[in-house]
């Protein structure tokens, strides 16, 4: 004899007597859809009802898009400007604290550094913090960080962990049917260092490949991931799918097709069909928006991310990371010639950023779209780590003044304090939270905010509890660890 | 044994055919386990289920709800108005009304509860809210079989027949022989049954054909060994790529694998090599040591622990790993028990993170069958452990690897989920029948899918399941099952001549004999240094070899065979192809693709080791058939050139070479002597194995099949995913590889230059294994003589049969 207890819910429909019965099996066939988990190790995640229901808040938005500052972005370079002294061989490095000089903001009481006037402009728009505290994982590896920072656990873990777009596919589900819940652009999976250690986050872990990335690692080739394969015409791929419904309709065995499995993969190829053949498959093509609006985020690959993002947006996406993509010693990697390659990375992201930020104040989005701008630490001309830290020293040419350009940056991680920005989305606006130390080393002394709490603030913005939990292998997990995580009440209007 | 009562399972089928009986609650029909379960659970079960007992009233069972409470029994059976648990949710007065907060019941609700009591509130046999307090028994048991029907003898009908019989079930009606064909092919080999050796099946009289063909794919290890490798990288997390590699954090154990699987090595043999390994095996118990610090819970040592808990005995050891379980009867000692038996220094116990100032000792889960003495030494403890876990009394063993193979050939677990043997299997018998059977017969994979595969209950009509969400599973056949991304992609590969040529498993693949190995040429390389007297050649010294030669085309098929005492890298037109630092493991390498037409270098940087004067050589030798047949050799001899200037990791010139003539080394006897025959098999091996499809299980995942559910090996995952997304849909609509691939399909066929009709038939056959019906002929045919280009008409049929439920689903 079997003993198992349940745990389920009966779909909606079936409350209702006065559906007719075609009706509730097409329902019923759609609820399966979304029932459409992959067996899991253990059995498929089964929410858990605990005996307190879980309330979910009230959401300021419906949408988020993550800007993701792969490789460490320094806080002192960036948003958090400190002692600015100008490059000359022979200046003691450790009497320098900012690279670029400080610049005025359009809100009075902030200054940001040089190279990000764009943004300066924005500021009124949403929350500068700069106390964003991240944990010491011991040696400083950019891919251990951004698993943390991506899932909320720190790896490795006995479970994969999902990714903060996969708890909101999960949760809160696509807003538009057809456009997948979580996408991320601009981070390539294959052929890059480290290419593991990404895909071991940028996945839907146990939740399965139903809630996983949409992965569009070149914002200008998104267009292709919903179109017929190249070289197919719009006719050819519609006569394709005719001929493959009509096989299927011709299909001998009559008697297996209400299996659940054939229905599946039918629903499916229907989903995506509909989806590579409809209007909204035009939200990935950003060479359909008019040139004037282009060319202004046409500055770099993610500037074209940020110009995905908000078409995708529009159409509905549901949770969007634009990364201006992790390659170890690239771009904010700076293990040496810092500065120079601050420069050209203000350059990529200042003017989209900002664009993006206005585009959706002018279509009325802003207000309903919670954006992100985060890394997984900051970085520091001397420090290693945090005060305290057992780190190896990381810069590949340490010196003790300045000899050449080359030394001139940001070259060692820093976990004790960075900057995040907040805009839209029910999170207050021209305003600045938390603050770092003003002498070295710039650890956050005001407010300081975890990534637990930080995370559980986006997830409060979603509308999703960070009391929401899914039973695992037996184990009940959380969005952020074990539920521990908490709003920050005070970032929200 | 279930013994539900086959009045009540009728009901307990879910999905559609419930669905057009729901309005039916007026006939008297009630299906507990939807209707009821959900609204007692939701509403009742806080204050009266598990070990809450409100008022003295449980709802456990439906002997503790008719036993009633403080104030009486909780309804009157086919009294609904008189019954006190309706009473109390209609109740208007809010000090009596159930349930005490929140909104009264919806009146829908009321309403089944009232059909439920008026039909004498049936109760689903084993359904409960008592809490879970099955415990599998540890021992090996041998059940009775019962007696069985005329021609269906064999001891798992035995079993099966007489549960169908007890839930007053018919016969499953045996599946035809194409259907039965193709399952078989893909569970065993894989892949699709190639259209001749299909048909010659579908041909053959002989009453026992199905066995004859079982027999013939568990013989061709090869597909065989390719087609489970998948199986096993899953269960032992072995892949080619995967976190922790990037820092020599994780040791492949796939060479060992694969050699185990062709040679069919008995299951406790492997355990035992696994727990205890050896060099080639030692990848599984080591785990992975990744990257910076990691907490308490994922060191390599309680890896170890967690590993060998899932894999060979379906234990969660994950949650006991930083406390005591709370979900089952591990304990924080019994993970740091399996852990110090692995652990090689003190092992502290953590609990969540933190020391507790005890040590953990070495202790095996399962003290009944024998302990472990802690002061052994750390190879002796694992030897011990190896011993115990295959331990003939140890029916945790055998049960956990008989289910996960029922598992995959059937569709379904007799234990589900197949990590969780904990759980109350939905028929102990035929498990403990199974597990007995697989020891008396010494632990052979292959002939427990025999096993499997010959019973009729394999070869029935497999189940339509409407939902899967089941309540209580009933066995109604097998059940279909996905393909993996594997089998999807082999199959695709197999349809459209596409796979690639090169694969990443560090392993020669196939078993050939000594026979065909010593059916070859003979070897006519020399071994070359940079001076003939090199029997004393200096310590350390590098010299850096190379020859050209002239294409007009590549040739099709050509192999080679290397190695160099003592260490080398071959490069071919400056793509690395080859290293190794063991003189006497031999290198076959496939040698044609990395060629192209007109000239081709060679190089091969070599070096000898030691401090002291000691031999140093290189031998290397291609092989193949130009346009005219002859056979060709590209050998080294004293044609080849040396220079001292060194190439980097990507074969580029350090500096200018300046050339000189190589010369042949004196005494080649020294290395021949030992390894004139390896140089010889391997390079036959190389040769032949360029007419085998290379098998997916044998690549790094790549994005088509990870989208496809193939897992980032980082945990053990055993199960793939069943059913589809969109996001997989978009793949297979539009994936740029998948695309390739059928532009070379349609090409292919192309190339067989056949009648419409015919290749319409051979397309249907190859993918669906049956001929196309009349219909599907005329739909075929109607796509292939549009007026457009062929090869995408052949296209465009290929991916509408390989998008079908047919193709993709194993029934």
């Amino acid at each position: 004899m079997q003993t198992r207890s349940l745990d389920y819910r009966l779909p909606d429909f079936l409350e209702d007597p006065s559906m007719p019965p075609r009706e509730a099996r097409r329902k019923f066939l759609q609820s399966l859809a979304a029932a459409t988990t992959a067996t899991m190790m253990m059995g498929e995640p089964k929410r858990i009802v605990a005996s307190d229901e879980v309330i979910h808040p009230k959401p300021t938005a419906d949408a988020c898009i993550l800007l993701w500052m792969a490789g460490g972005m320094a806080a002192p370079d960036t948003f958090d400007p400190k002692r600015y002294v100008p490059f000359e061989v022979g200046v003691p490095v450790k009497e320098i604290e900012s690279t670029f000089p400080a610049i005025d903001t359009i809100v009075d009481n902030i200054k940001i550094t040089a190279g990000l006037e764009n943004i300066a402009q924005v500021l009124d728009r949403g929350t500068l913090i700069r106390s964003h505290v991240l944990p010491d994982l011991g040696s400083i590896l950019h891919s251990r960080h951004q698993y943390h920072w991506h899932t909320g656990y720190v790896p490795p873990q006995t479970v994969a962990c999902p990714h903060l777009g996969a708890w909101m596919a999960k949760v809160l589900g696509p807003r538009n049917p057809v456009i997948p819940p979580f996408i991320t652009i601009g981070q390539r999976l294959e052929g890059v260092g480290e290419s593991e250690e990404l895909k071991a986050f940028t996945t839907a872990g146990y939740f399965g490949n139903e809630f996983g990335p949409m992965v569009l690692p070149y914002p200008a080739e998104a267009a292709q991931s919903v179109r017929p394969p190249q070289g197919m015409n719009a006719s050819r791929f519609q006569s394709r799918y005719g001929l493959y419904r009509k096989l299927v309709d011709q299909h001998p065995h009559r008697e297996v097709m209400s299996d659940y499995q054939q229905q599946s993969l039918l629903r499916s190829m229907e989903n995506a069909y509909r989806l590579m053949d409809s209007k909204d498959r035009d939200a990935f093509d950003i060479m359909l928006e008019p040139k004037e609006s282009y060319d202004r985020y046409n500055v770099s690959h993610f500037g074209q991310g940020c110009l995905l993002a908000r078409r995708l947006v529009e159409a509905g996406a549901r949770f969007i990371e634009v990364t201006t993509e992790y390659v170890p010693f690239l771009n904010w990697d700076t293990h040496a010639n810092g500065h120079e390659t601050l420069v050209r990375m203000k350059k990529e992201i200042d003017q989209p950023i900002a664009q993006l930020i206005l585009d959706l104040e002018k279509r009325g989005l802003l207000d309903r779209t919670l954006v992100i701008l985060a890394s997984e630490f900051s970085r520091d001309m001397i420090m290693e780590g945090k005060p305290g830290s057992t780190a190896n020293d990381q810069t590949t040419d340490p010196v003790e003044s300045l000899k050449e350009m080359k030394h001139y940056g940001q070259h060692r991680h820093f976990t004790g304090g960075s900057c995040v920005l907040m805009f839209g989305g029910g999170i207050k606006r021209g305003r600045l939270f938390g603050s770092s130390a003003v002498e070295r080393p710039f650890v956050a002394v005001e407010n300081p905010i975890s990534v637990m709490d930080l995370h559980a603030t986006i997830f409060r913005a979603m509308g999703i509890s960070p009391k929401t939990s899914f039973e695992i292998e037996g184990r009940p997990f959380y969005p952020t660890e074990d539920g521990k995580g908490v709003a920050v009440q005070d970032l929200f209007v | 044994m279930n013994n539900i009562s086959p009045r009540f399972v009728c009901l307990v089928s879910i999905g559609l055919t419930y669905l057009c009986t729901f309005p039916s609650l007026a006939f008297g029909q009630v299906d507990f386990a939807h209707d009821i379960y959900p609204i007692l659970k939701k509403h009742c079960a806080k204050c009266h289920g598990g070990d809450e007992k409100e008022g003295d009233f449980s709802l456990n069972t439906r002997a503790t709800l008719l036993a009633g409470g403080e104030h009486g029994p909780a309804i009157k059976q086919g009294d609904a108005p008189g019954s006190l648990l309706i009473q109390l949710v209609t109740s208007t007065d809010s000090e009596k009304r159930m349930p005490p907060e929140g909104e009264p019941l919806p009146e829908s609700q009321v309403q089944k509860l009232k059909a439920w009591i008026a039909a004498g509130a049936p109760w689903e046999n084993g359904l409960t809210f008592a809490k879970n307090s099955y415990e599998p028994p540890l021992k090996p048991r041998t059940p009775t079989l019962p007696p069985g029907q005329t021609g269906r003898l064999h001891p798992i009908d035995r079993i099966l027949d007489s549960v169908r019989a007890a839930q007053g079930d018919a016969i499953l009606l045996r599946a035809d022989d194409s259907t039965f064909a193709r399952r078989v092919w893909l569970d065993l080999h894989g892949t699709l049954p190639p259209v001749d050796q299909l048909q010659a099946f579908l041909e053959d009289v002989s009453p026992n054909k199905r066995e004859k063909l079982i027999d013939l794919l568990l013989e061709d290890k090869r597909n065989y060994t390719e087609h489970w490798l998948t199986f096993w990288n899953d269960l032992l997390r072995n892949d080619y790529g995967g976190t922790g590699f990037i820092t020599g954090g994780r040791k492949q154990i796939s060479a060992w694998l694969y050699r185990s699987l062709i040679e069919n090595k008995p299951y406790d043999v492997m355990a035992r090599e696994l727990i205890s390994p050896t060099a080639e095996s030692t990848g599984f118990a080591d785990g992975i040591r990744w990257r910076g610090t990691v907490s308490a819970g994922q060191t390599v040592e309680i890896q170890f622990s967690q590993s060998v808990g899932q894999s060979f005995l379906g234990i969660n050891l994950k949650c006991a790993s930083c406390h005591d379980s709370f979900i089952d009867r591990w304990k924080l000692d019994d993970a740091y028990g399996l852990a110090a038996i692995y652990s090689k220094t003190p092992l502290e116990i953590h609990r969540c993170d933190k020391p507790i100032g005890r040590e953990a000792k070495a202790a095996w889960l399962f003290p009944e069958l024998g302990t472990i003495d802690p002061t052994l030494s750390q190879p002796d403890r694992l030897k011990r452990m190896a011993e115990l876990m295959t331990h003939p009394e140890n029916g945790r063993f055998t049960r956990t690897i008989v289910n996960r193979l029922w598992h995959r050939l059937m569709g379904r677990g007799i234990v589900e989920p197949v990590d969780a043997m904990q759980t109350q299997p939905w028929n102990e018998d035929l498990l403990d029948w199974l597990a007995v059977d697989f020891v008396e017969q010494r632990y052979d994979l292959k002939k427990m899918m025999r096993r499997i595969c010959t019973s009729e209950a394999y070869q029935s009509q497999a189940e339509v399941v409407d939902d899967p969400r089941e309540v209580l599973y009933r066995y109604r056949g097998p059940r279909g099952k996905r393909m993996t991304a594997e089998q999807f992609v082999d199959s695709v590969w197999q349809l459209c001549n596409a796979a690639p040529t090169l694969y990443d498993a560090p392993l020669l693949r196939g078993d050939l004999t000594e026979k065909q190995l010593d059916a070859g040429p003979s070897l006519e390389a020399d071994w070359i240094w940079s001076y003939a007297d090199a029997n004393r050649s200096p310590g350390n010294e590098r010299v850096t070899f190379r020859k050209t030669l002239e294409f007009k085309e590549v040739p099709p098929r050509s192999a080679a065979v290397v190695t160099c005492d003592n260490s080398f890298e071959l490069f071919v037109n400056q793509k690395r192809v080859a290293a190794s630092d063991q003189w006497d493991q031999v290198q076959g390498v496939v040698l044609s693709k990395y060629l192209k037409p007109g000239k081709n270098e060679i190089v091969l940087a070599c070096k000898n080791g030691g401090e002291q004067p000691n031999p140093a050589g290189l031998f290397f030798e291609a092989r193949w058939s130009d346009a005219n047949g002859t056979l060709q050799r590209w050998k080294t001899d004293a044609s080849w050139e040396w220079s001292s200037v060194e190439v980097d990791k990507n074969g580029k010139w350090k500096g200018k070479p300046e050339w000189k003539p190589a010369a042949v080394v004196s005494n080649p006897e020294i290395w021949m002597n030992k390894i004139g025959g390896q140089l010889k098999s391997r390079l036959r091996i190389a040769e032949l194995s360029q007419s085998w499809m290379v098998r997916a299980s044998l690549l790094k995942s790549d994005t088509l099949q990870r989208n496809l559910g193939r897992p980032n090996r980082d945990q053990i995952v055993t199960s793939r995913p069943n059913q589809w997304s969109t996001l997989e849909a978009l793949d297979l609509n539009n994936a740029s590889s998948l695309d390739q691939y059928l532009t070379r399909g349609a090409q292919h066929w192309i190339d067989q230059h056949l009648s419409t009709t015919d290749l319409i038939d051979r397309l249907y056959w190859q993918s669906l294994s049956r001929a196309p019906t009349d219909s599907e002929r005329k739909i075929a045919l109607e796509c292939l003589e549009k007026d457009s280009s062929p090869s995408e008409q052949i296209q465009d049929l290929l991916w509408s049969l390989t998008m079908l439920p047919e193709f993709q689903i194993i029934r």
